[in-house]
């Protein structure tokens, strides 16, 4: 088998054609309606998820179709505002004045309480170093809530009860 | 009728490269239907039907099996579309056999294509589309766009994928080097393949540790490439097998089981797969594939795997979930060499996917070059004999997982039936 | 081939502009289907979609639904054709011995994407795209002035389908509300705006929201679900060459394999005795005729002399067909559903007599490219 034939041979008449993904044309319907209980708790500075009657699976943020019974979830439960870290990484982002890459984390917060991940940013305080899965945060909120998903600002480390057992024991 | 014994009993590729601008799409599924033709030594008239598979939105074009019809070989056969993301060629693969197992009359020989031409199109584009609806929806709850796209850009493949790394780093004890060897035994055995992409038979793991992050743990140079390329499978029935090949791999076990969709969830909200190492789906998929192969010891009875890896990670989380390693050790079996071509269970051997990276086709190329193992035609064939091998796949959000599992022997005729 | 049973069916009301979110209008699919005879979610053992990633605006249209469509560790599979292909493969999969129920779904909607400029993207990129002279309508367009000039059929005989189908459509509860015209004539139809001469928009068959879902299961495990299972005994598919001018467009080389291939399945010898009803795809009205003739039921060229009302000696969309509401990858799987109900004598205000043997199709791509036909039966009287 001939390796790379293809790299050797002209192109100079390849030809390339123009097509486009009209992906902005595109829109994505979604029932808002159903949500409106839980934008109206984060107005509040409360949290809530939704509870499958059949296999008391809390979701949050809410789901609302459970998929391993197949049912439409309707039993709005109140959560805590603690929660830990199910997973974390770091996206590299190139700040555009100075052309440095700046870690930006991104983690998935487990809510006490509830059963699922909800994708969300940490303290930017916070050097993503730090981070382990498993590590206890809190919610912070926005001083003027609206009723939308911007109201919870970003997620707070709090003092890890197993990391002090750990130093105790050491 | 059904439940007929089904073979692959001849694969074809074509040359993989970054951009292969010297043919269109049409051209580069043809130059991979004429290998696999050409190793069957029969024509397109042996074809009974054709499964085709790509991801659209990676070139741009919408349903491409219909322009391409006479480069496929498909004019005036039945031809049938399967794609669903990632792990496409392995559902290429296993519409394929359902095509020759269900036993319609007519239907005996079957061609299955999945390709790719990433350089036509944007392929970050293609990737980050994924959530596009979610991230919509999320900013229509309130979260500003720009915030969403960085948060849920993050969820995008390589996003999961370093999700996946910190997981299993974490409970495995698994090192960054552990993850550059793994990347280094697969450059170099690509090296000893003609059709593949990345070819690096003198790489090392200083050299990866010297790349910088892109998400971390995963740095530059532990990544898959992106390459325009195209495989093709041929499939036929135990009784038609030997007038093509003398080895026929005989097709045992399928399964394609999808798991919630990992860290995203229906409508931007959250997943219930807290663990995305967890892959109950992949463990789901292994037990329906064995089961259907009566292989009940799949670390002892499994000669030779090929596994979906664009990121070196997911080869050692997937060797786990299969059942080919026991839980966190995987990384201490390519320490020892039990995973090279010489060793115990090779793994790869064609370079997998962190070397060549045809989206759409790279699924079917593990079902065929783990068939091609088995018939003894492989590129970088092992030198011990291969007698059992699986080809794994996975898409969607690394929750769809495709298994198919090949022997040289038919399937034990145990089910009642 | 075996027998393979359909157990049970759900569609969703087709609407312009569907008042639900898309998992929403999944998952009232997905349920109604098992709940439609009772069925659970665990009983299911593997699930088909039919969905396309242009349609959907996404990259991996599958990777979302998993919830949604019942396919939460379930083997799953995805199908980017018309949702009849969809049910092929739902059918193969039943066929084989490793699945006792099959779910196949299939749906979109179209008032969330341009769906003329996404047939757009489908044509060949290197010569027809740059040009954008090519999409569904002018296609359609051409076809119909190939029809009527080889046979010398005038315009008013394919507008009699448009009208026979929007009539029909009428009666159907379950077509899209925009489509029941009980009293249109020749004139309204030959008068409504050009789309692509001669395609007028009365006979092209508009795209709207909709999801329909179909549950198969294999011989032994339908008859213990329910006692009257409708039987799919013959299925046929090809595919013709893409480049319209490759093709003889006034018939459909790819509906005549298809065809063949069924029909020899299914010991269907005369088609047009031995069917009682069709259910057509037809993207627009001309392709009723093109397909009538391609199926056997007349010569070439004497379609519209065919009597295809309710009925007639040989009724063809009793439903309304595409023209009743043409959801893009659901429409397969709807004109399925229409000839059970055919044949379950379910169909309330349309149902043709003493239905025993029936047909339904599906189609891609321009002016039907690849077609798919399913024989179907009831159970023993």
């Amino acid at each position: 088998m001939v390796r790379l034939e293809y790299i050797k041979k002209e192109y100079e008449k390849t030809r390339q054609m123009p097509g486009k993904w009209y992906l902005t044309s595109c829109r994505y319907k979604f029932n808002i309606t159903r949500f409106q209980p839980f934008l109206s708790a984060l107005k509040e500075k409360r949290l809530i998820g939704l509870k499958c009657r059949s296999c008391n699976t809390v979701s949050f943020p809410p789901k609302l179709v459970c998929g391993k019974c197949l049912t439409r979830p309707d039993q709005w439960v109140s959560l805590r505002e603690t929660g830990i870290v199910a997973t974390f990484t770091a996206n590299y982002m190139k700040d555009e004045t100075t052309g440095e890459a700046n870690a930006f984390p991104v983690i998935a917060v487990r809510q006490d309480g509830a059963d699922t991940t909800y994708l969300t940013q940490l303290n930017p305080k916070v050097k993503f170093e730090d981070v382990y899965v498993g590590m206890p945060v809190k919610i912070k909120w926005k001083d003027n809530t609206e009723g939308n998903l911007n109201d919870i600002d970003y997620y707070d480390c709090i003092d890890d009860p197993t990391q002090k057992m750990d130093s105790l024991t050491k | 009728m059904g439940d007929r014994q089904v073979a692959v009993v001849s694969a074809g590729f074509c040359e993989h490269a970054s951009k292969r601008s010297d043919v269109n799409m049409a051209e580069l599924v043809n130059e991979a239907v004429h290998n696999c033709l050409n190793n069957a030594n029969c024509d397109i008239d042996a074809v009974d039907a054709i499964v085709a598979g790509n991801m659209p939105a990676f070139e741009g074009a919408n349903l491409p099996e219909l322009w391409m019809t006479d480069w496929l070989g498909a004019r005036n056969k039945p031809l049938m579309r399967v794609t669903t993301g990632g792990s496409t060629g392995g559902s290429v693969a296993i519409a394929g056999y359902y095509n020759v197992a269900a036993g319609l009359p007519g239907i005996e020989t079957v061609l299955t294509v999945a390709f790719e031409q990433q350089s036509c199109g944007n392929t970050s584009v293609g990737l980050s589309s994924v959530a596009l609806g979610e991230i919509s929806i999320v900013n229509a709850l309130g979260l500003p766009a720009e915030s969403a796209m960085r948060i849920f850009g993050a969820g995008a493949a390589i996003g999961i994928a370093s999700y996946q790394a910190i997981n299993y780093m974490n409970r495995s004890g698994c090192t960054e080097e552990d993850l550059a060897r793994v990347v280094v035994q697969n450059r170099r055995n690509a090296a000893k393949n003609w059709w593949t992409h990345l070819k690096m038979p003198d790489y090392t793991i200083e050299q990866v540790m010297a790349t910088p992050y892109i998400s971390y743990p995963l740095r530059f140079g532990m990544v898959t490439p992106a390459s325009d390329g195209a495989c093709a499978m041929l499939y036929t029935t135990e009784e038609k097998a030997k007038d093509f090949a003398d080895i026929p791999a005989y097709v045992n076990g399928v399964a394609s089981v999808s798991h919630e969709t990992a860290i995203l969830g229906v409508g931007g909200a959250g997943a219930g797969q807290l663990d995305p190492c967890e892959q109950v789906g992949a463990v789901e998929s292994a037990k329906l594939a064995y089961a259907q192969a009566g292989i009940s010891f799949p670390e002892k009875e499994i000669d030779f795997a090929e596994v979906y890896s664009p990121f070196p990670n997911q080869e050692l989380m997937w060797l786990e979930r299969l059942g080919l390693f026991e839980e966190n050790t995987a990384h201490l079996r390519y320490r020892d060499g039990t995973t090279a071509p010489n060793g115990e269970l090779p793994v790869n051997c064609s370079g997998g996917v962190n070397s060549t990276n045809a989206i759409g086709a790279s699924a079917l190329e593990r079902v065929a070059e783990a068939a091609l193992q088995i018939m003894g035609k492989a590129g970088n064939q092992v030198p011990k004999t291969v007698h059992s091998a699986i080809g794994h796949g996975w898409g969607g959000c690394i929750n769809l997982v495709t298994l198919t599992v090949l022997s040289d022997q038919p399937r034990r005729k145990w089910r009642a039936h | 081939m075996d027998k393979v049973g359909i157990v049970g069916y759900y569609q969703v009301q087709p609407s312009l502009n569907l008042n639900m979110g898309r998992y929403e209008m999944i998952f009232n699919t997905v349920r109604g289907a098992l709940d439609s005879v009772g069925l659970k979610r665990k009983d299911v053992t593997s699930v088909v979609s039919a969905t396309n990633d242009y349609y959907d605006g996404r990259t991996i249209s599958n990777c979302f639904t998993v919830e949604a469509g019942g396919a939460y560790l379930k083997d799953e599979s995805k199908v980017e054709m018309d949702g009849a292909y969809a049910v092929y493969y739902g059918l193969l999969r039943a066929l084989s011995g490793h699945h006792k129920l099959v779910l196949v779904w299939g749906g979109s909607m179209p008032s969330c994407f341009p769906y003329s400029s996404s047939t757009l993207l489908s044509t060949d990129p290197t010569f027809e795209r740059p040009l954008e002279i090519i999409n569904d309508l002018t296609a359609g367009g051409l076809q119909m002035r190939a029809y009527m000039n080889k046979f010398d059929v005038p315009a008013e005989d394919i507008a009699q389908v448009a009208v026979k189908n929007h009539k029909n459509a009428a009666k159907n509860t379950s077509s899209l509300p925009e489509s029941r015209m009980p009293d249109i004539s020749t004139e309204t139809v030959l008068n409504s705006d050009v789309l692509s001469s001669p395609v007028t928009e009365l006979m092209y068959s508009q795209p709207c929201d909709a999801a329909a879902c179909i549950l198969l299961a294999p011989e032994q495990q339908a008859l213990k679900i329910r006692d009257d299972p409708v039987w799919i005994t013959g299925v046929g598919y090809s595919q013709e060459t893409y480049y319209l001018g490759d093709r003889d467009l006034s018939r459909s080389q790819s509906m005549q394999d298809a065809a063949q291939m069924a029909f020899r399945m299914a010991g269907v010898k005369d088609a047009k005795k031995e069917i009682d009803v069709a259910e057509l795809y037809e993207h627009f009205s001309h392709e009723e005729l093109i397909f009538a003739e391609a199926l056997g039921f007349c010569d070439p060229g004497q379609g519209p002399s065919l009597s295809t009302e309710i009925s007639g000696g040989i009724p063809i969309n009793p439903s309304g067909g595409g023209m009743s509401g043409n959801a893009p990858c659901a429409t397969g799987i709807i004109r399925l559903i229409e000839a059970i109900k055919q044949i379950t004598g379910e169909a309330k205000g349309y149902q043709v007599k003493d239905v025993q043997r029936a047909i339904a199709s599906g189609q891609n791509g321009f002016c039907a490219q690849t077609n798919m036909l399913f024989v179907l039966e009831g159970g023993s009287k």
